[in-house]
């Protein structure tokens, strides 16, 4: 017994070791990066570095002279000029090599491919760590295995993609390369103290994500199911900052630091990379990928739900595709609040951006990507309903629906009313101006905000329900509860419609400033309310168990619908982001010279982007496809019975 | 139906309430039948609150809903209905059982009903396609850019503006420093006849002799814009002037809460100062004959007529600190 310790010490030593070793070697870039970082890189684009610029200056005054210094356009501090100015394109082939097509939509294409991989495989695994800890803490043993078996289908799906997206990236760089070489030139100028940390970051990932995959069986049990676990927050780790560092791109495009007016490099990468739009960009990508990750893995388990063969596969995909609309959902929730910041900071560093984007050339683009939120939205809590119907008990609260349905439908009315409506000119006249006296109040900011409340509001309180399907609070103080849990949401509801209608009597400013209140009452019905729920389910009545795999089929439609919009919504949203920039490559610094620098009508842009969505769910299918394959190859005890109408897992890899 | 009046201020929560209570007195009226053993199916329950919205929609709100919102709001009200009708899998059934019978021709009428249906919807379809075929002789539909982004510097009278960060320098307190909260304070109230809050305080009232500083410039604009502007954007600033319907759309309204108080003071002063002449290519079909007013005004005029037209109608120009 003690031989048999001794050795499985020794052998969970030597794993820590080899994990921190490979741990080391991965993160080594991010080490061996850490002086470029601090001293702001070398030259961008051949110039002598910092210090030597510092060594030079020492030389002498005449010597001094010689350096010239530049004013960086956002930060206003002044720095050596070490780069070469943006390049002044011209409409030829040397700086717009083409084909016999529209270069941009080319760029347009492989770049949303790209990203729609690259948000799933950066959101899977961050799924896959909750999963996996859920798994790790909780004491029911039959759970812990239905966690894990869930997490390891998680990155399985993930893996695929994970190939895609390295193939989708180098396309990306190649039409960049071929087809907009001096602005990819450029960029890459000024990134070069970043651009290879990026590409070393990208093989960390990769070698975290293997080992991590192929190690789960290896690492089921005690210590090392914990370091395989703790495997997962390091490959979200080196995830998140890839796509910060991505997003910098990004950002410098829209929002450009650390170059003077000619687009000169200072010497100051912190300045490239942390530009007005940078952390605002973070927030909301983060959140995003969650959001659309969940989408699509619920999706996966849709597809496999309604292709089931057997009652157990429909109780483990219904499971799953409840988990994973659940967490995604979860992000979607604050990704309006983060989305507001983002143009709030949008408005405060280009007041005609902000205008271009919301009350100008793309604002209908906004009134569809409010549709497709409310969509979002709206099949969220259509599914939640849908699944009250496997659980006994549910249909106390079904016939309640119709009053959420209004509340629902009224918010989302309000959310997608246009400022700028689209009318005949006899229709305007007959409106007697361009702002409809009635509707044009729900066209602005105050009243949208009220809209897209009550909706969360109702979302929230959709989740309680589930929540309490088939089960009724016993402790002792249920009834208090239940009426303060009521009166909660009743009085966020009535702050929420009052502020919205405050909120046209006071300065913009001060009704920005109102939002808090807003966005605090219906962030405390999502916290207070779900853990007052929780903490009164703690002790409760069940009803009956939750039949698993027996909801109506629409739900699962609901759940592609769902990962649909999704998709659309990233590529409508990816669209406006760029379309923001007009005629710019990089804004104000650098003009895009080419013959597609205009904006493209509505109809192409959604065309586009359809195209797009077709494309990604046909590739993904795919990935579903060769998903399936391998769950084929698994042992699956198709004779065992479910307990409690529960799934079960797989009992190996 | 305009004997029940839409009251001006409480519009669009009246609107909402009206809807609100339409439902909530449809859904008692079910309840009492449905007692009395008389319930509406559900299909013709989802069928009629339908058909209620859009009518109301059509019918009862002023001035006319134009058709692009009315069909957004059919599509969404259309998917509510969906919503509630499915809601469950027992609703759900009794939503789709007359569409069954029908289909299935369970019975003399429902056959007959599908026989119409046969005929009805490839004529409907057919009807649809025609029509949309034929040539038209309506104007076409326009997206208007109604505010669009301003320039980041605009140049008037040789000086140029830095749209961001300029001021309007009569924006100012009793020091004459810039203060927009001392001007917020002393802007009219907003409410029905926008009420000036002390007429006999010079500190408020524009048309006292004594008035200093910043309410001075106010009448100052004031007798600017009623010298220049109240032709088209008419005497109480909601664009219904003397000639306003000469022209198509009609004269911004400042005091819809959707112009002047969602911009910045200097987007005004930048459109005062260019005119439709002068908007940029983003303002497509540029349906403005708004002048260009720095062919005619002084810089300072343009500033004082823009703080008037914020002070008369009770918006604070938009700041984003």
């Amino acid at each position: 017994m003690g031989r048999l310790r001794s050795r499985q010490t020794r052998k969970n030593i030597l794993a820590v070791s080899g994990l921190f070793a490979m741990g080391s070697m991965l993160l080594l870039p991010i080490f061996v990066a850490l002086p470029v970082l601090a001293g702001g890189g070398a030259s961008a684009t051949g110039g002598p570095p910092p210090d030597v610029v510092a060594a030079q200056e020492a030389e002498g005054e005449g010597e001094k002279e010689q350096v010239e210094v530049g004013r960086d356009v956002y930060y206003k501090t002044e720095g050596p000029v070490v780069g070469a100015p943006a390049p002044k394109t011209e409409d030829t082939e040397t700086f717009y090599p083409r084909y016999n097509f529209e270069s941009r939509v080319l760029l347009w294409v492989a770049n949303q491919q790209h990203l729609y991989y690259g948000s799933f495989v950066l959101a899977v695994p961050i799924f896959c760590m909750c999963i996996e800890f859920a798994g790790l803490i909780t004491k029911d043993k039959a759970m812990a295995k239905k966690y894990d078996q869930l997490a390891y289908d998680f990155i399985k799906i993930s893996l695929t993609a994970y190939s895609l997206t390295a193939i989708l990236g180098g396309i990306l760089i190649f039409t960049f390369l071929t087809l907009y070489p001096a602005f990819f030139g450029y960029l890459s100028s000024i990134f070069r103290p970043v651009m290879h940390i990026y590409a070393l970051m990208f093989v960390a990932e990769s070698g975290t994500l293997y080992i991590y995959y192929y190690g789960w069986d290896k690492m089921k049990e005690g210590l090392l199911k914990w370091l395989h676990a703790s495997m997962s927050v390091v490959l979200n780790v080196i995830g998140t900052v890839l796509m910060f560092l991505a997003n910098s791109w990004i950002g410098f495009m829209m929002s450009p630091a650390g170059v003077d007016e000619q687009g000169r490099y200072l010497g100051n990468i912190w300045h490239v990379i942390h530009t007005a739009l940078w952390n605002p960009l973070n927030v909301h990508r983060i959140l995003g990928n969650m959001a659309f990750g969940g989408g699509v893995v619920a999706a996966y388990a849709a597809y496999r739900f309604l292709s089931a063969k057997n009652d157990e596969e429909r109780a483990h995909y219904d499971w799953m595709g409840y988990i994973a609309m659940a967490l995604g959902v979860a992000f979607l929730i604050p990704l309006p609040f983060a989305g507001y910041w983002l143009m709030r900071e949008v408005y405060a560093y280009r007041q005609q951006m902000g205008i271009t984007l919301m009350g100008g050339l793309l604002a209908w683009l906004f009134i569809i990507q409010a549709t497709m939120i409310g969509i979002l939205f709206l099949t969220t809590n259509y599914y939640l309903w849908q699944a009250l119907g496997r659980m006994t008990g549910g249909e106390r609260f079904q016939r309640y629906i119709k009053y959420f349905v209004f509340i629902l439908v009224v918010g989302l009315l309000v959310f997608i009313t246009p400022h700028t409506i689209v009318m005949t000119p006899a229709e305007l006249k007959a409106m007697g101006g361009q702002q409809h006296p009635v509707l044009g109040n729900y066209g602005v900011m105050s009243a949208k905000n009220g809209g897209i409340n009550a909706i969360i509001m109702t979302t929230v309180a959709s989740f309680i329900w589930y929540q309490r399907g088939n089960r009724v609070p016993a402790v002792k103080w249920a009834k208090f509860g239940n009426i303060f849990l009521i009166t909660f949401f009743v009085v966020a509801h009535l702050n929420n419609i009052w502020v919205a209608c405050y909120g046209y009597f006071i300065p913009a400013n001060v009704r920005i400033g109102l939002s808090i209140p807003q966005v605090a009452g219906t962030l405390s019905c999502l916290f207070i309310g779900s853990a007052l729920n929780l903490a009164m389910l703690r002790q409760s009545k069940e009803l009956g168990p939750i039949r698993w795999g027996q909801i109506a089929p629409r739900s699962q439609y609901a759940l592609i619908m769902l990962a649909t919009a999704f998709t659309w919504m990233m590529g409508l949203m990816g669209y406006i982001r760029s379309s923001v920039r007009l005629f710019w490559h990089v804004n104000e610094i650098m003009r895009d010279n080419s013959p597609w620098a205009y904006t493209h009508t509505i109809g192409f842009g959604a065309n586009v982007i359809s195209f797009n969505v077709l494309f990604f769910w046909i590739t993904i299918l795919f990935v579903f496809w060769l998903g399936a394959l391998g769950a084929k190859k698994a042992p699956v005890p198709a004779t065992q019975p479910v307990p409690g109408g529960a799934p079960q897992p797989a009992t190996g890899h | 139906m305009t004997w029940l009046k839409l009251v001006e201020g409480y519009m669009p929560m009246q609107m909402i309430s009206e809807l609100g209570l339409s439902i909530l007195v449809f859904v008692l009226i079910n309840w009492a039948l449905h007692r009395a053993g008389m319930g509406v199916p559900k299909f013709w329950a989802g069928v009629g609150v339908w058909v209620f919205i859009q009518l109301y929609l059509k019918y009862r709100i002023y001035p006319p809903i134009p058709f692009s919102v009315r069909a957004i709001y059919g599509t969404v009200s259309a998917c509510g209905i969906f919503m509630w009708v499915s809601g469950s899998e027992k609703e759900w059934q009794e939503f789709k059982r007359p569409i069954l019978n029908v289909m299935d021709g369970i019975t003399g009428f429902h056959k007959s009903v599908r026989m119409a249906a046969l005929f009805v919807i490839p004529l409907a379809l057919g009807g649809f396609a025609y029509n949309s075929f034929l040539p038209s002789f309506e104007e076409p539909i326009e997206l208007r850019t109604v505010h669009p982004a301003p320039p980041a510097t605009t140049k008037v009278h040789g000086k140029t503006f830095v749209l961001q960060v300029v001021q309007n320098p009569y924006r100012v307190n009793a020091d004459g420093d810039y203060d927009q909260g001392y001007t917020d304070a002393r802007i009219v109230e907003q409410a029905m006849g926008r009420l000036m809050k002390d007429v006999n305080d010079p500190n408020y009232n524009p048309w006292d002799p004594n008035a200093e500083g910043y309410i001075k410039y106010v009448r100052e604009g004031g007798e600017i814009f009623f010298q220049n502007c109240h032709f088209c954007h008419g005497d109480n600033l909601n664009g219904r002037g003397l000639w306003a319907y000469a022209f198509n759309p009609i004269p911004a309204n400042f005091t819809d809460a959707g112009t002047i108080a969602q911009l910045q003071e200097t987007f005004v002063f930048w459109r005062v100062s260019k005119g439709g002449i002068g908007l940029p290519g983003e303002g497509f079909p540029w349906a403005s004959v708004m002048p260009p007013w720095e062919q005619h005004l002084t810089v300072d005029e343009i500033w004082k007529v823009v703080m008037f037209e914020y002070w008369h109608t009770g918006y604070y120009p938009r700041t984003w600190d």
